[in-house]
């Protein structure tokens, strides 16, 4: 539970950037009503207002996606890409009022709207998630007390493995005793195996310590003085490889959420261009 | 095994008993008394192993302005040339020249970076030769002939003397029994001023250590380097210090003329804190420059390098802040006493951080020329003591790692950081597609310093850079000219660190480039150049979507760092 407390704590910490988001989106949103405002009534008395809100909804998405861009090309001095996100909250906040506004209800008529409307709060949602888990994981990965790179988890879990299974060894070679040889086969090398516990780690429950406390536990009545040492040591190691499988945990999770919300943000693009398309052609 | 000892590597293992014998003949050395050297650092000893003899070709750049250096010269036979004012070009001094980007170059490079890691251009870099070269003489250049008033139109070897220069530039000869470098050799300052080889010369170079013993038993040594010190340095120093700006000329002369030069701690600091790094005692073994409960004699004033102010605390030390270049010790208790109000013990602990070099102004020149047009001071440094403790924890961390040597470390808040690593993305973008930091590092609760270079107050690496390869340019970012550079790993060897990296390089079609003759790949020192060279600044901060990211001073920047660090 402390972990959960913690981040929440951490994510309340932050509560002055999340006034900020807000304050931010209301300025975005009160600018959009001053322009769209006199425009939406201008066009109810000549036609059609939803194409205001259709443009300004494209207009929006467009903008959503350039902060991909704004990331490829990092060797321009436009605007800090801190500005860029916080922008991109604002503006995903704004959208979703937008898209409201544009459809005049939460869910449209008509299969190909119906289409459009998921992929978009598909997009919302998880960028929303993504805003979330953002804000939650990285302070439960520093609590860890150990910072690892990614692309190095694996690298780390076979360095560990190797280290417990030298220690197994050492152990009989030296107390001429194979019971923790033999309890780490059975039970621990499938824990120093590859990342374990990730669904636990993610919710932030103690799993994974519940679990090696009690497999410790079962072994060390039936160890002597000597043997004991050993699987002190082995301890240290699954308390490190513990603390791996959380950032294993956390950095995929901070990674994942972008293989949802960037290909809906490309097939919501490419719907909405074709829908503008076909109001077109059906308007003439 | 036998234990190590100072001379069991002599500066120079090629130096027989004849250049002995030569160099014990020498006017400069014949002089001094050898009877007053201890036993165990005889004079010849000194000689043989801390001093080396190296022949110069006419137009070899003996000393940079702007390195650092850790030894002196003396020039035995032929002239050089010391270049005043103003500098040589950056590029003749075997440097990068500083081209910003434009917007389309910045752009360009979307396409222009390899696929293939560390690729370089082939069609540009200098021959194999040039880059084994351990001089870098005036003609190395492209543009050399720009330099000369009249440039001969090739150089051979039979050339004898070094044209004149250009008129612009200020120079002056110097001649054989002349001494030089040996202010930089021993105040761990940069270089002030070039100079090259007028004709072919041979010069004796002694290394600080070597220097530093002759000072200490030689009065005629001493009195030739304390006054080379104190008609160059000294006087500039006190006069950029705040509480003697106001003196005029007559009394902060008076004021140099009294003051005393110390140095503190261990030159080559960086090699022993890297052995026992992440072993911090606390301060506890630093070498102690004054003592808390003592009286003080004088105040000190850093000139280079670190120091840690500390009080005691239970059972242990208490940093309260660090002082750096430009800071003063002892003012409060001095001060204090000048008034009559109290005679005050010192409250604090100064102790060397690695190296320092103190000027000690005695407490009488004090109370006859500054104190009188003083204002009281501010806040004596004891007051930071009633801080909690918990604000002092970042603080202890930065000075036990020495992370406040740089003036723009990485900073990353991990509470923040997704672990994105656009910012790592963003570096490569803008470096041919090569990161030039590790976004792994120390760590303290939630702030990390990560492996990029900090840019350091005190850039040791550039010590021994056999080439100038490796400089700090004006507008202060530590950089290597890649041309230049010809991958000895000196820099990263001293940097004590880690956060310089030699890589094998490859060409522009991924084809590892080898030396001909060993067929070993062709290394390249790399590191964070705070991308000097493109728009906006340093592409990491700009990059970071989460502001987690940010170069800092553990000093000037002490309140973001604790923001960071809450």
């Amino acid at each position: 539970m402390r972990g959960h407390t913690t981040a929440l704590g951490n994510l309340l910490r932050d509560r002055t950037q999340w006034v900020i988001y807000l304050i931010g989106a209301s300025i975005v949103a009160i600018a959009y009503a001053a322009i769209a405002i006199p425009a939406w009534h201008r066009a109810a008395t000549l036609g059609d207002p939803r194409e205001i809100t259709g443009y300004s909804m494209l207009g929006i998405m467009l903008f959503l996606a350039a902060f991909n861009l704004r990331k490829r090309i990092p060797m321009l001095p436009l605007i800090r890409t801190r500005w860029w996100t916080f922008a991109h909250i604002c503006g995903g906040i704004l959208a979703l009022a937008v898209f409201w506004l544009h459809i005049e209800r939460i869910w449209p008529n008509g299969t190909y709207e119906q289409c459009l409307a998921a992929l978009f709060y598909l997009t919302s949602l998880s960028g929303l998630f993504g805003l979330l888990v953002q804000r939650l994981q990285p302070s439960r990965l520093t609590q860890t007390g150990l910072e690892v790179i990614f692309e190095r988890i694996p690298n780390e879990i076979a360095r560990l493995r190797n280290e417990a299974e030298t220690l197994a060894v050492e152990c009989t070679r030296k107390t001429r005793h194979a019971t923790l040889a033999r309890y780490f086969v059975e039970s621990l090398q499938w824990y120093f195996g590859a990342p374990r516990f990730v669904a636990s780690y993610i919710r932030g429950s103690q799993t994974a310590k519940f679990w090696l406390e009690q497999r410790f536990a079962t072994v060390r009545r039936y160890l002597n003085d000597d043997e004991q040492q050993y699987l002190l040591q082995l301890e240290a190691l699954a308390e490190e490889k513990s603390a791996i499988d959380a950032h294993y945990a956390g950095q995929l999770l901070l990674r994942s959420w972008l293989l949802v919300h960037v290909p809906c943000v490309a097939a919501v693009l490419a719907l909405a261009l074709w829908h503008a398309i076909l109001v077109h052609i059906y308007a003439v | 095994m036998a234990r190590p000892q100072r001379w069991d590597a002599p500066f120079d293992p090629d130096m027989t008993e004849a250049d002995l014998g030569m160099l014990m003949k020498r006017p400069e050395f014949s002089a001094i008394d050898a009877s007053r050297f201890p036993s165990s650092m005889p004079l010849d000893g000194i000689l043989r192993n801390d001093c080396r003899i190296v022949q110069c070709k006419p137009g070899d750049i003996v000393i940079r302005e702007g390195d650092y250096g850790n030894s002196a010269f003396l020039t035995m036979k032929g002239a050089l040339r010391v270049v005043i004012k103003p500098g040589l070009p950056s590029e003749v001094l075997g440097r990068s020249e500083i081209r910003k980007r434009g917007l389309l170059g910045a752009l360009s490079q979307l396409w222009r970076n390899s696929k293939h890691p560390e690729a370089r251009d082939t069609t540009t870099r200098r021959t194999t030769e040039q880059d084994s070269r351990q001089h870098v003489s005036l003609f190395d250049s492209k543009d050399w002939q720009k330099i000369f008033a009249n440039p001969p139109s090739s150089v051979t070897a039979g050339l004898e003397e070094v044209p004149a220069l250009r008129e612009q530039f200020q120079t002056a000869l110097l001649r054989a029994g002349a001494i030089f470098g040996e202010i930089a050799a021993l105040s761990r300052v940069p270089r002030t001023a070039t100079i090259y080889s007028q004709s072919h010369a041979t010069l004796l170079e002694i290394r600080w250590q070597g220097l530093n013993a002759i000072r200490k038993y030689d009065e005629g040594w001493r009195r030739i380097v304390d006054e080379g010190y104190r008609k160059n340095q000294l006087k500039v120093q006190l006069k950029e210090h705040p509480m003697l700006r106001e003196l005029d000329e007559t009394t902060l002369q008076r004021v140099a003329d009294r003051t005393l030069f110390e140095s503190f701690g261990s030159f080559e600091w960086n090699r022993e804190y890297k052995q026992s790094r992440g072993r911090s005692a606390g301060g506890l073994d630093e070498p102690i420059i004054a003592r808390e409960g003592d009286y003080t004699d004088g105040l000190l004033l850093i000139s280079a390098g670190f120091a840690r102010v500390s009080m005691q605390l239970g059972n242990g030390r208490r940093t309260l802040t660090y002082l750096r270049t430009g800071d003063h010790f002892g003012l409060d208790e001095l001060y204090s006493s000048w008034t009559g109000r109290q005679k005050l013990p010192l409250q604090t602990s100064l102790s060397a951080i690695g190296y320092v070099n103190v000027l000690r102004v005695p407490a009488n020149v004090l109370n006859e020329l500054v104190f009188p047009t003083l204002k009281e001071p501010a806040q004596p440094l004891a007051e930071l003591a009633k801080r909690p403790l918990t604000q002092d924890a970042l603080l202890e961390w930065a000075v036990d790692e020495r992370f406040i040597n740089g003036t723009r470390a990485m900073l990353i808040d991990m509470d923040r950081c997704v672990r994105c690593d656009d910012c790592v993305r963003a570096c490569a973008s803008t470096h041919g597609g090569n990161p030039r930091f590790v976004r792994h590092g120390k760590t303290h609760g939630n702030a990390m310093v990560a492996n990029a270079c900090m840019h350091c107050v005190d850039p040791v690496c550039m010590i021994g850079c056999p080439t100038g390869a490796i400089h700090r340019t004006v507008a202060g970012p530590v950089v290597i000219n890649d041309e230049t550079c010809i991958g000895c790993g000196t820099c990263a060897n001293s940097c004590p660190y880690d956060n310089i990296r030699l890589v094998e390089i490859s060409d522009r079609s991924g084809r590892p480039l080898l030396d001909p003759d060993s067929q070993t790949p062709i290394l390249k020192a790399t590191k964070c150049d705070l991308c000097y060279t493109q728009l906006g600044g340093p592409a990491c901060v700009r990059a970071c979507p989460h502001d987690a990211l940010r170069r800092v001073d553990f000093r000037e920047d002490a309140l973001l760092a604790a923001r960071i660090a809450r």
